[in-house]
């Protein structure tokens, strides 16, 4: 059995649900844990103002439990991530990429300023709508070919997805990914919080990567 | 695999997605495009339940938990980005209700009701018996009680997971468990979710 990724080196079952490690799912799967241990091990940064025209600078203030819960929030977009990368059934990979939505919006939510809070607002206003298409898209699929495991429905002996439904999903994952979009909203960027902003970037990155492997194999 | 009138629902669930995504693009208020983003969810609930198959059903679930759980992080980020958190959360302080048997006497019946239907939406329909009879009355005391069941059936519910798993003979006594076990759960947790907002008034 070959699917785009190449041939599986570990199947793992769980009934009908086989979540295979390929080596493209596996090389994205250990990227995941990689950056999820750093998070778990990297002491948070604080974010310097300098007052222009001066030599003063100053740090700015993060309390404790802030920082303990964007940390909470960045591990849980790693595991988030890590499901999504490895996931054998379409649905299951729309829920986890809807877990990384969640979990991006929640990393940026806790900064205690009313601006970054206002830009996470709208970003999960978007990341909730994108879930409409994601959800929508993958229950065409079930409707379409009457399966949801990748597996099956990388053997090509299926009958073929319409391409506005791969354009469902698709925009869907856009939608939950927020790096791409991120960047444009200024105070987001530049949000205090060192370590854990990355992994927005980091989980938006791979699941963008994987749902290629996904939409090819339909 | 798919019904005769599938091309028709599909129809009709795209043009509720795209008048709830307009609604969306004219509204201006913050809060008003959360109670809108609301009801665009439910034609992504619509796109699966149009599969009309047992899957469908078992896909809803999760579908709806992941709105929901998108729908409360982002009122809890609308709080605190308006500064909204301390208003206090009153419970309901009807007096007709407060004094009569009332309460008691509805929420018994829809325990047991609830009792009978078993499972999830027996689940649902007899914590919000408990719901109305702790909203309605004014005290809660026993919140210890409610969470060591709570937490009891959460053990008997993935006990019988393993049974299902490991000792498939035993199926049915795996499938009694399991039902009971989601059933308390479900009862539990709702009940606590309904005396705690009271609690905090």
């Amino acid at each position: 059995m070959t699917t785009a990724g190449g041939t599986p080196l570990f199947l793992l079952e769980f009934g009908d649900i086989v979540i295979s490690f390929t080596p493209y799912t596996t090389s994205l799967f250990i990227l995941a844990l990689v950056f999820t241990l750093l998070v778990i091990a990297s002491r948070p940064e604080r974010q310097l103002d300098i007052a222009f025209g001066t030599d003063a600078y100053m740090t700015k203030e993060i309390s404790l439990s802030e920082m303990r819960f964007r940390r909470f929030m960045a591990i849980a977009c790693g595991l988030a991530s890590m499901g999504a990368v490895v996931t054998g059934d379409l649905f299951d990979f729309c829920l986890f990429t809807a877990l990384v939505g969640i979990c991006n919006v929640g990393i940026v939510a806790a900064v205690k300023s009313r601006h970054v809070q206002n830009a996470a607002y709208q970003y999960g206003l978007v990341a909730l709508a994108a879930t409409v298409l994601l959800f929508g898209g993958s229950a065409m699929v079930a409707a379409t070919t009457g399966t949801l495991s990748l597996p099956i429905l990388a053997t090509g002996t299926l009958p073929a997805v319409p391409l506005a439904v791969k354009a469902f999903i698709v925009i869907g994952v856009m939608g939950e990914g927020m790096a791409p979009f991120y960047a444009a909203k200024a105070e987001m960027f530049r949000a205090p919080g060192a370590p854990y902003v990355i992994m927005c970037s980091l989980s938006s990155l791979l699941i963008f990567l994987r749902v290629i492997e996904v939409v090819v194999q339909l | 695999m798919i019904g005769q009138y599938y091309s028709w629902g599909l129809l009709v669930v795209l043009i509720a997605a795209v008048a709830g995504f307009a609604a969306l693009a004219f509204e201006k208020d913050d809060l008003h495009r959360l109670l809108l983003i609301d009801l665009v969810e439910i034609p992504s609930l619509g796109f699966i339940a149009l599969l009309g198959t047992d899957l469908a059903e078992a896909l809803i679930l999760p579908g709806l938990v992941v709105g929901i759980a998108e729908l409360f992080a982002l009122s809890q980020i609308y709080l605190v980005k308006e500064g909204l958190q301390d208003r206090p959360v009153r419970a309901l302080r009807i007096e007709v209700v407060q004094r009569s048997p009332a309460p008691l006497v509805l929420s018994s019946i829809l325990v047991v009701y609830g009792v009978i239907l078993s499972g999830f939406t027996g689940g649902a329909i007899a914590a919000l018996g408990l719901i109305f009879l702790f909203l309605a009355k004014d005290s809660a005391d026993d919140l210890h009680l409610l969470e060591l069941a709570s937490g009891m059936s959460w053990v008997l519910w993935i006990a019988a997971f393993f049974v299902f798993m490991f000792l498939p003979e035993y199926w049915y006594a795996a499938l009694m468990g399991a039902a009971i076990g989601i059933l308390i759960k479900v009862v539990t947790k709702l009940a606590l979710v309904g005396t705690m907002w009271g609690e905090q008034a």
